[in-house]
């Protein structure tokens, strides 16, 4: 890993305080009961969404994972929209289909959706690769899935066809060692990034926990698809601070393992580097919080003020 | 290949195959891919002659992997393509599944309809004397998946027509050919032959009972419709051309008009379209049925590969007839 400038460094992390804010912020509305539907945290995980996301230029698409909203919020999505799904009222970028398993989209954005079914992304991200090259664009296109989504057998169908024909995708598996209540040691032959050989292309296995790793290895893997040499796969391996959604036991781990976890915050981390560094002081960090406290809590108010949907909305969409 | 100015005979498969041409000749959107699609032509010969005229960037052999054809073709086609995708048998809809039910077919709805998804997945179905997993008619298995069109064409001239309009329609088209029928050849008109999906076909008209059809029963209930004509007996033959849209006016005028109904498919029974239809026209029609409505299909039994026994299990001229005598 080289240095990074501690101007893209502090970029990326006000893009991870962003999440963390948002996450923050979103527990409350669920606790409040104003969420209509689970969530998954994705705190902890944030350098990934961060540095896997910056890279990106605004044209280029994104197939996200359910763990947070980070990915989203990284590629411009409208706050108040994404807000208003979680409410599931008609501020929401759905109307009012709701809710908190993100299905925000945004074309303009280059965010293709997410599907329930994990494992949608794969197929998806192959096709919009061939789509960008089809149509002579240079776009790229980022998939995030988690170690369990690995193991979808769409993995092995879309991966192949996107190595077989050298298409702009860059795979970003986000390990953190669990599916649900399951170990990937459990459930997983191999290292993931292992099968990257398997496919003929280049794959790397990197710290997800710290960002700067993150968002170099993916500019790496961005450039190179751009360029046309084809998908990369990265396995940033990583750790969720929470349960899998809200109000999850966590019987298969134990709280000493969860505490520990906490020293490893890659915000922390970023922090400490950032003031290592003399690029900012503590007192402009905790700044830089309220300012975007500020923008997050305006995002609420906004979504707030919309209407939930009448029964017919469900009808709409669905046909051209 | 131009359009052509005539009326001429085509088989099924050549009016498959001249209308992915005269699509991808409109629109540069439009690309081909699947399984042998390209220098094989198709295992059924419908896109030959597709990768000489337009090249591999629009006729492209894929692996052997269904969940990445339709998974992809989605992630092309909410990205500004307009993809044919054909699954070499549509008994392979089970590997597809996810990607049919839940993408391509809500796709867009899941996402606030900020997307569409104009897509066409070609399904050859039908008894072909493949075997179980291979002879199946599963166009029944998608009625629950609205989003989806699912449209069946019965001759080369609604094979043409059909699979052109599919093509240059947003939403995502479900589009089923018989096996048994690619080399059966019809009339097929000139021009920019276009047939309006969701628009019923009355293939045959007459008074005193109305066939509903589809896919290879159609020519079928055809030829009973005509021995049943020397009985004294006049049979409508009704061709919804596909399950979704359904062109309902057109069914029931024609169940008003003769009071009698027969549904004839190649699916077994028990989950088959014929018992939608039928519940639909007890809901809606009712009171102008002067006797039970009859379904004429498959029985539930997996189609051995035997043709010697597929004889005795798959629905024909004869079966129609037999219904509809048995009508009051
Ligand atoms: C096809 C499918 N199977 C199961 C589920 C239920 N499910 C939702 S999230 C999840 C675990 C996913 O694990 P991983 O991919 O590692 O992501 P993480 O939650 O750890 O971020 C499961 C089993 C699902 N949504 N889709
Ligand atoms: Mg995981």
């Amino acid at each position: 890993m080289t240095a990074m400038d501690s101007g893209k460094l502090l970029e990326l992390y006000e893009s991870m305080v962003t999440m963390k804010l948002w996450d923050q912020t979103a527990l409350r509305l669920l606790q409040e009961g104003r969420v209509l539907a689970g969530y998954h945290s994705g705190r902890g995980q944030e350098a990934i969404p961060a540095g896997g996301v910056a890279p990106l230029r605004r044209d280029d698409y994104l197939m996200y994972a359910h763990r947070g909203f980070g990915y989203t919020i990284a590629k411009g999505m409208s706050m108040a929209a994404m807000f208003g799904d979680l409410m599931a009222n008609t501020a929401g970028a759905t109307g009012g289909l709701g809710a908190g398993i993100p299905h925000f989209a945004d074309p303009e954005l280059g965010i293709l959706g997410q599907g329930g079914t994990l494992g949608s992304c794969f197929g998806i991200a192959t096709g919009a690769a061939f789509s960008a090259r089809y149509r002579g664009t240079d776009q790229v296109v980022v998939c995030f899935f988690g170690d369990g989504t690995a193991n979808r057998g769409a993995f092995h169908e879309s991966v192949n066809a996107a190595a077989a024909w050298k298409l702009p995708v860059v795979w970003i598996c986000e390990n953190n060692g669990y599916a649900v209540s399951v170990p990937v040691a459990e459930s997983t032959a191999g290292r993931i990034v292992d099968r990257a050989a398997g496919y003929g292309m280049p794959g790397v296995r990197i710290n997800g926990m710290d960002v700067t790793e993150v968002y170099q290895a993916t500019c790496e893997a961005v450039d190179r698809a751009r360029a046309g040499g084809g998908p990369t796969l990265i396995e940033a391996m990583c750790h969720r601070f929470r349960g899998h959604y809200e109000g999850d036991p966590q019987v298969y781990r134990t709280d000493e393992e969860t505490q520990r976890l906490l020293a490893l915050d890659p915000i922390t981390t970023a922090a400490a580097r950032l003031m290592e560094e003399g690029a900012v002081t503590g007192e402009q960090l905790e700044e830089l919080e309220t300012r975007i406290q500020r923008r997050i809590d305006e995002a609420v108010e906004e979504a707030s003020r919309a209407p939930m949907p009448g029964p017919q909305r469900v009808y709409e969409g669905l046909y051209v | 290949m131009s359009l052509a100015t005539d009326t001429r005979t085509l088989t099924f498969s050549q009016a498959i195959r001249q209308a992915l041409h005269e699509e991808m000749e409109r629109d540069e959107r439009v690309f081909v891919w699947g399984e042998d699609v390209a220098v094989y032509g198709g295992i059924y010969g419908a896109t030959a002659g597709l990768l000489e005229r337009f090249g591999p960037e629009r006729v492209i052999d894929t692996p052997i992997s269904e969940t990445m054809i339709v998974g992809a073709a989605v992630g092309a086609a909410i990205t500004g393509l307009r993809p044919v995708a054909e699954l070499q048998s549509s008994g392979y809809f089970g590997i597809a599944m996810d990607e049919i039910y839940h993408k391509a077919a809500r796709w867009r709805y899941m996402h606030g309809g900020v997307f569409t998804v104009p897509l066409v997945i070609r399904l050859p179905e039908g008894a072909k004397g493949a075997g179980p997993e291979h002879d199946v008619s599963p166009e029944a298995l998608f009625l629950s998946a609205s989003g989806a069109y699912i449209v069946i064409p019965s001759d080369p001239a609604d094979a043409l027509g059909l699979l052109k309009s599919s093509i240059r329609d947003d939403n995502p088209v479900l589009f089923f050919e018989h096996a048994g029928l690619y080399a059966y050849r019809g009339e097929v008109p000139g021009g920019d032959h276009l047939v309006p999906l969701g628009k019923a076909a009355v293939k045959r008209e007459g008074s005193d009972v109305t066939v509903i059809a589809w896919s290879r029963m159609v020519g079928e209930s055809i030829r009973a419709a005509e021995e049943l004509a020397a009985e004294g007996i006049e049979v409508e033959v009704v061709d919804p051309r596909g399950l979704r849209p359904l062109d309902l006016d057109t069914i029931l005028e024609s169940v008003a008009k003769t009071g009698r109904v027969v549904i004839a498919h190649e699916a077994p029974k028990t989950g088959g379209a014929g018992g939608e239809m039928a519940a639909i026209i007890a809901e809606e029609a009712l009171e102008y049925l002067e006797s039970p409505i009859i379904r004429v299909a498959a029985p539930d039994v997996p189609l051995p590969q035997s043709r010697y026994l597929q004889r005795y299990l798959i629905p024909t001229a004869a079966s129609v007839m037999e219904a509809v005598r048995r009508l009051d």
